[in-house]
């Protein structure tokens, strides 16, 4: 056999088993593993289409304010993209955070598009439209925000417990209904027949400041990102210190333990749907209401679904979530100048993030293959030391 | 009532055969999300083929090529399938997030493949695959009978195609062995494996199957919505396959009555709206019907629905 070549096994091995194989950090190693071997394959792709990689990852972090480009225009710099980015990053957290509450529950909330859409129309006519001052119409737009998504997350929880139907299915028909419904209202009441788009909401429903001069420089504040970081820690307490967490773990492990726990399993499933659907609106309004001023009619947000990914990337926690959700927000912000300067089309940036979601999606076979090296590792060490002791006259 | 039931057909068909696909997966114990992204990556494979063929123009050839492009949606639609089959199977992932991010996945690759062919055939990066028009044929006699007869007038040429590979992948995955091992396997894997079955090797052929079918279904779709390849056609079939499944209790018959229902309200309802002579604002209104009448009736038969036994458990020996 070709493992008697050394008795301890390939330094290669050697390497991977001792780099991941403490289970402690599995859980931040194998999605960075992940992370690395998906980022290999785009070095790839790259170079099959003659480009540098190390450039085009260059400029990912140029374009997304992390690193400096070479020359900004009038009144910009990096702290300006780094906003902008920041500006992004604020509904993917939210989103992110909304998959993880539902995921913990184990249900699958796949409408995370559609919720957003809701509670940022909703959000958009009863607010956007109308001439409110920014200190009643802040508050009220997060309301709205929160209630509107809450609520189409209940009723999916609703529908699986009351009639057992399966909350992805539930959840990608209402996708579908609010998407055609709000086109609808959009195109006949609130259409701007230039954009072909909602019209721009008032910039005092607004939680994106834009072009806020802070010093010689212009930059666009999003307020949403206040709240989007304390969140992620109140979600982890929730979910980790609270009965109400620890009941939706529960009943996400173990329906029926649960239930014979006392555990009130309906409840809880029509409370995770719409804790995490107040998530997703919370997603829709720093969206349609910060990160664009209008809605698309017609569109479902992609970052919607982009978001179950990034959730599962961040091992469904609250803060690895903040990581994951960074990293795709670089890579998606960063696209728009990788195109312009390198002349690569800017689809790349979907089809590494394609491809960082997919190698994350084997992390189950990551791990599988750790221990089983581990394990072949450790019988190559103890038939080793047989053999030492035995005086070497094994087979 | 033709315009109807003419519309209905040509969008309930292509959606019976994703459906289909759909079946073939879940009823061997493979959840399959991935239905969306299979038909998306199959109707690519087939328009790419016909465009790197023909070199961009279809003109003249365009039965030959309507026929090579389902077989090559067909044989693009398995291939993709595989990197689902691989990761659910071996990999033993979490066969729903599978299923999602090969979705993400598909529409990435296809929009990034497709600008990047389309600037080397013709300098250009769009996202489009210009198409023919798909052909339709009426079958002389019988279509002069009332209401019946529109069944046979203007059948678009997929539609006898979908029928026949139905009808032998019906007949594959309830008369044959295969099939009998394959429903084995989603129900109860281990008896399978006892009876000297490989649980494995059935669920990957059978998702490969499901991509195969998809990607027909996909192709059909870009011929008669469009005809054209475009990332329009991510558009939900799939997902909208995946609800008529469940709807069809995992059978292919009920199945097929789900598909029927969601393209006789589909073009109902564009009917509706020509007739009362709405805007066309209002078609958006019509198009949720489906999707609100999937609901309802789920509402009713949801509690008497049964999926198979083992569906979404990764299969493991050890376990009893």
């Amino acid at each position: 056999m070709k493992k008697q070549k050394n008795a301890l096994g390939s330094p290669f091995k050697r390497g991977f088993a001792a780099v991941l194989g403490n289970e402690r950090y599995q859980s931040i190693t194998v999605p960075v593993f992940a992370i690395l071997l998906s980022l290999l394959a785009a070095a790839v792709v790259l170079l099959i289409m003659g480009k540098n990689p190390l450039t085009a990852f260059a400029s990912f972090l140029q374009g997304s304010g992390i690193l400096p480009k070479p020359n900004y225009a009038a009144k910009k710099s990096m702290v300006t993209d780094l906003f902008s980015m920041l500006n992004m990053l604020t509904p993917m957290i939210f989103a992110s955070l909304a998959v993880a509450v539902a995921l913990k529950a184990g249900l699958f909330n796949i409408g995370v598009s559609g919720q957003m859409l809701v509670s940022g129309f909703a959000a958009s006519v009863l607010v956007g439209y109308s001439d409110l001052p920014m200190g009643i119409a802040l508050p009220l737009v997060l309301i709205i925000g929160i209630v509107g998504g809450a609520a189409v997350g209940a009723l999916i929880g609703w529908l699986k417990h009351r009639f057992n139907i399966n909350e992805v299915v539930s959840s990608i028909m209402l996708n579908y209904i609010f998407s055609y419904t709000v086109s609808f209202f959009i195109n006949t009441r609130f259409i701007d027949p230039v954009s072909r788009q909602s019209r721009s909401i008032s910039s005092a429903a607004r939680l994106t400041l834009t072009n806020v001069e802070l010093g010689a420089i212009k930059l666009d504040l999003p307020l949403g990102m206040l709240l989007a970081i304390p969140m992620a820690f109140f979600v982890k307490f929730l979910l980790d210190k609270t009965r109400v967490g620890y009941e939706m773990k529960v009943v996400g492990l173990n329906r029926r333990a649960a239930e014979y726990a006392g555990i009130n399993v309906g409840r809880n499933i029509v409370l995770s749907m719409a804790i995490s659907g107040a998530l997703a609106g919370l997603a829709g309004i720093t969206f349609y209401m910060g990160y664009y001023n209008s809605i698309q009619p017609r569109v479902l947000a992609s970052l919607g679904f982009d978001s179950i990914a990034v959730c599962l990337l961040g091992n469904s926690n609250p803060i690895g979530i903040l990581f994951s959700s960074l990293l795709i927000t670089v890579i998606s912000k960063g696209s728009n100048y990788l195109s312009s300067t390198a002349n690569v089309p800017q689809e790349i940036a979907q089809l590494i993030t394609g491809l960082i979601l997919l190698f994350s999606a084997c992390g189950t076979y990551i791990r599988y293959r750790v221990s089983a090296t581990k394990d072949e590792l450790r019988d190559l060490k103890k038939r080793a030391e047989g053999i030492k002791d035995e005086g070497g006259d094994r087979v | 009532m033709n315009y109807i039931i003419i519309e209905g057909l040509a969008f309930a068909l292509p959606l019976f055969i994703i459906a289909i696909g759909g079946i073939y997966s879940e009823r061997s114990g493979v959840t399959n999300l991935a239905l969306e992204g299979f038909q998306g990556f199959g109707a690519f494979a087939g328009a790419a083929v016909v465009m790197a063929i023909t070199g961009g123009s279809v003109a003249g050839a365009e039965v030959k090529m309507f026929f090579a492009a389902l077989l090559f949606a067909m044989l693009g639609g398995a291939l993709f399938a595989m990197i689902h089959a691989l990761l659910c199977v071996p990999f033993k992932a979490n066969q729903v997030i599978s299923g999602v991010v090969i979705n993400i996945l598909s529409t990435a690759l296809t929009v990034f493949l497709t600008s990047q062919i389309n600037t080397a055939l013709f300098g250009k990066p769009t996202n489009k695959f210009v198409l023919s028009v798909c052909r339709k044929f009426t079958v002389p006699v019988i279509s002069e009978i009332p209401v019946l007869g529109a069944f046979f007038t203007d059948v678009y040429y997929y539609q006898p195609v979908i029928i026949a590979v139905a009808l032998y992948a019906s007949y594959l995955l309830y008369k044959s062995r295969f099939g009998l091992r394959l429903r084995a396997c989603g129900d109860n894997p281990h008896a399978v494996d006892a009876a000297g079955g490989n649980v494995s090797k059935t669920r990957f052929i059978a998702v490969v199957i499901s991509g195969a079918l998809s990607g027909l279904g996909g192709m059909c779709f870009a011929y008669s919505i469009s005809a054209s390849f475009s990332p329009g056609i991510y558009a939900g079939y799939g997902f909208l396959s995946i609800a008529a499944l469940i709807f069809g209790n995992w059978k292919i018959g009920p199945t097929l009555g789900a598909c029927l229902l969601f393209g006789f309200a589909r073009s109902g309802g564009y009917k509706l709206v020509q007739e009362l002579g709405l805007s066309s604002a209002y078609s958006d209104l019509m198009m949720t019907l489906p999707y609100l009448l999937t609901l309802l009736l789920l509402m009713f038969f949801s509690s008497s629905n049964r999926a198979p036994r083992a569906l979404g458990e990764i299969y493991d020996k050890g376990k009893r």
